[in-house]
């Protein structure tokens, strides 16, 4: 059943990506656009420009942003187009249930934004001309990266399903999220260092950097982050899941699951 | 073991200045497979939150609802795999895709691979008299149309039980018979049981093998429909003649109650049914077009229901064949 239920979710994706193509390469060409911009304008402010270790750390911040934002979104939207469209309270007639069918929804769409994600990096190393050494193992922290906004993005289809507006603080969220990537919490010291465990998406952070930067393995990349990128996903995952599935059975009591 | 029971429903909410409101007090009736009950009420009587209630998509305060067996509350995904439902506001639909593709998905998302959706949905589409309309955007088409695929797509699975919520509410006539023809052969051919809410009688009247009224978040009847309809038909019959009798003849009539509609037909209420026969007689020789049981329809009750505080009635088994 869970597979009928991926192969429906995919073939939905695919037949709104392919019906409305302009959608995703308007999206895709706005998100490199703004990327060229802020690298564009940070050169003239520091009036050298940004090179080297440093231009590739921001590109795979942004990447890294972009995708998660994606991953956190799409429950969120997902959740509140539904309801305003009417289709949500069919979703969740499915027998498969709503956290399952809510995680291969995201898992279906997230094919979908990896595969733009790559077209993001290929546009920012072609317009900045600075290119990092990709390879396919370099997904590896992509994917654990969207296990760990899948578990936010739970949190926020929590506050969805029980308030349904929410786009204010989809749209506060970017910021927060933007903050997190960009501190290097895997670089702390002493107490400090249980942060980057802890705040949502840092051990990947911290393991792409090590891996295109500084050229590091996977499993062999200093301070275990692999790991702790395990961790990190079950942990957020763990807690979005939970607290979704609590959120999910207090809008049946309260009958506001298909109210917008 | 009926197809469905629906026990003690109750669900309560907080207003926003603190007052408890009962949206349902109590909601309990049985459906058997191939019976279509009609589930009426005036707005804000509760039809809805108890269709969601029984679908599983609001917990009750009290009660409990089995679809074959199966809690919805307890064993929820037994329970659904057994539902389909239309529900009432919503699209349904993913405005974006084909109505084939709707199929597609929502027959995914209830355990049917590609194929299987596909074929049954075509089957169901061809049914419609919407096979032309499987590749256009649901967008593209009418209400009436979107109504149907909503309906196709609620029964690829082939589920038991189908919650129909104002399925023709906004449509014209044309759309509103397909629709009718369609829940009447669901029921008839493949034993599908259907718990239907509207607001049109005549609808009601027609399609329904049962009737549950509800008023105030209660259920007030629930009966057969002939049942209900006989209990509300009286010993009145209507007569029409060939020729007006004579004075004397009408006279006679009159002073046994007779009321002249006009000058060759009236109304006489009867003791019994055969009290026709020396009515008859009486009539001799006068020519007789007409002797019928004047029947009370399903809007006559429900206002009776509806707009007097007549204690609740609900009745074991009847209705359905």
């Amino acid at each position: 059943m869970m597979w009928q239920a991926f192969v429906a979710e995919f073939r939905r994706e695919w037949i709104t990506l392919r019906r409305y193509p302009t959608e995703f390469f308007g999206e895709l060409v706005v998100v490199v656009v703004i990327f060229y911009g802020l690298f564009l304008g940070s050169s003239y402010m520091s009036g050298g420009g940004i090179f080297g270790a440093r231009l590739s750390s921001v590109i795979l911040g942004y990447t890294l942003w972009t995708l998660s934002l994606a991953a956190i979104g799409n429950m969120g939207y997902s959740i509140s187009n539904e309801a305003q469209n009417g289709t949500l309270e069919q979703v969740f007639l499915s027998p498969v249930g709503a956290v399952r069918i809510l995680i291969l929804r995201n898992i279906a769409s997230l094919i979908f934004s990896m595969l733009f994600t790559i077209l993001v990096i290929y546009g920012i190393m072609a317009l900045t001309g600075h290119f990092l050494p990709l390879s396919p193992i370099d997904l590896v922290p992509l994917v654990m990266a969207v296990g760990t906004a899948m578990g936010i993005g739970f949190l926020i289809a929590s506050i969805t399903i029980l308030f349904k507006r929410t786009n204010q603080l989809l749209g506060l969220l970017q910021f927060v999220l933007l903050f997190i990537i960009m501190t290097p919490f895997t670089t702390f010291h002493g107490a400090w260092q249980y942060l980057g465990v802890i705040a949502p998406l840092s051990p990947m952070v911290g393991l792409l950097q090590s891996m295109l930067v500084d050229h590091q393995g996977l499993l062999t990349a200093p301070g275990h982050w692999f790991w702790w990128g395990f961790v990190n996903v079950a942990l957020w995952l763990g807690l979005g899941i939970a607290v979704f599935s609590r959120a999910y059975a207090r809008a049946k009591t309260r009958g506001t699951l298909g109210h917008y | 073991m009926p197809l469905l029971e629906v026990k003690g429903l109750a669900k309560r909410y907080r207003a926003k200045d603190g007052a408890i409101v009962h949206a349902v007090k109590t909601v309990s009736f049985t459906l058997e497979a191939g019976q279509i009950l009609a589930f009426l009420g005036p707005n804000g009587a509760g039809k809805t939150t108890s269709i969601k209630m029984i679908a599983g998509l609001i917990r009750p305060d009290d009660g409990d609802v089995l679809i074959a067996g199966h809690s919805v509350g307890r064993r929820t995904r037994a329970a659904l795999i057994h539902l389909g439902a239309v529900l009432e506001g919503s699209r349904n639909l993913y405005w974006r895709m084909t109505p084939l593709e709707n199929c597609e998905y929502w027959g995914g998302i209830r355990g049917m691979n590609r194929k299987s959706s596909r074929l049954r949905g075509l089957e169901l589409l061809d049914l419609c008299g919407l096979a032309d309309k499987s590749h256009h955007t649901v967008q593209q088409l009418s209400r009436g149309m979107q109504q149907q695929v909503a309906i196709c797509c609620a029964l690829l699975h082939r589920p038991a039980l189908l919650l129909l919520d104002e399925p023709t509410l906004g449509l014209d006539l044309e759309a509103s018979d397909r629709i009718q023809a369609l829940v009447r052969d669901l029921a008839l051919h493949d034993q599908v049981g259907i718990v239907l809410t509207t607001h049109q009688m005549e609808i009601a009247e027609a399609l329904s093998h049962r009737v549950a009224i509800i008023r105030k978040g209660e259920v007030i009847l629930e009966n057969g429909t002939e049942q209900a309809l006989a209990a509300f038909s009286g010993n009145t019959y209507g007569v029409d003649l060939t020729e007006p009798p004579t004075v004397e003849k009408r006279a006679l009539l009159e002073l046994q109650g007779a009321t002249f509609d006009s000058p060759s037909s009236f109304r006489i209420v009867l003791e019994t049914a055969s009290d026709v026969h020396p009515l008859l007689n009486l009539l001799r020789p006068i020519g007789v077009l007409r002797v019928q049981r004047e029947t009370a329809d399903l809007a006559t009750v429900f206002r009776h229901y509806v707009e007097t505080d007549e204690p609740s009635r609900t009745f074991a088994g009847g209705g359905a064949e």
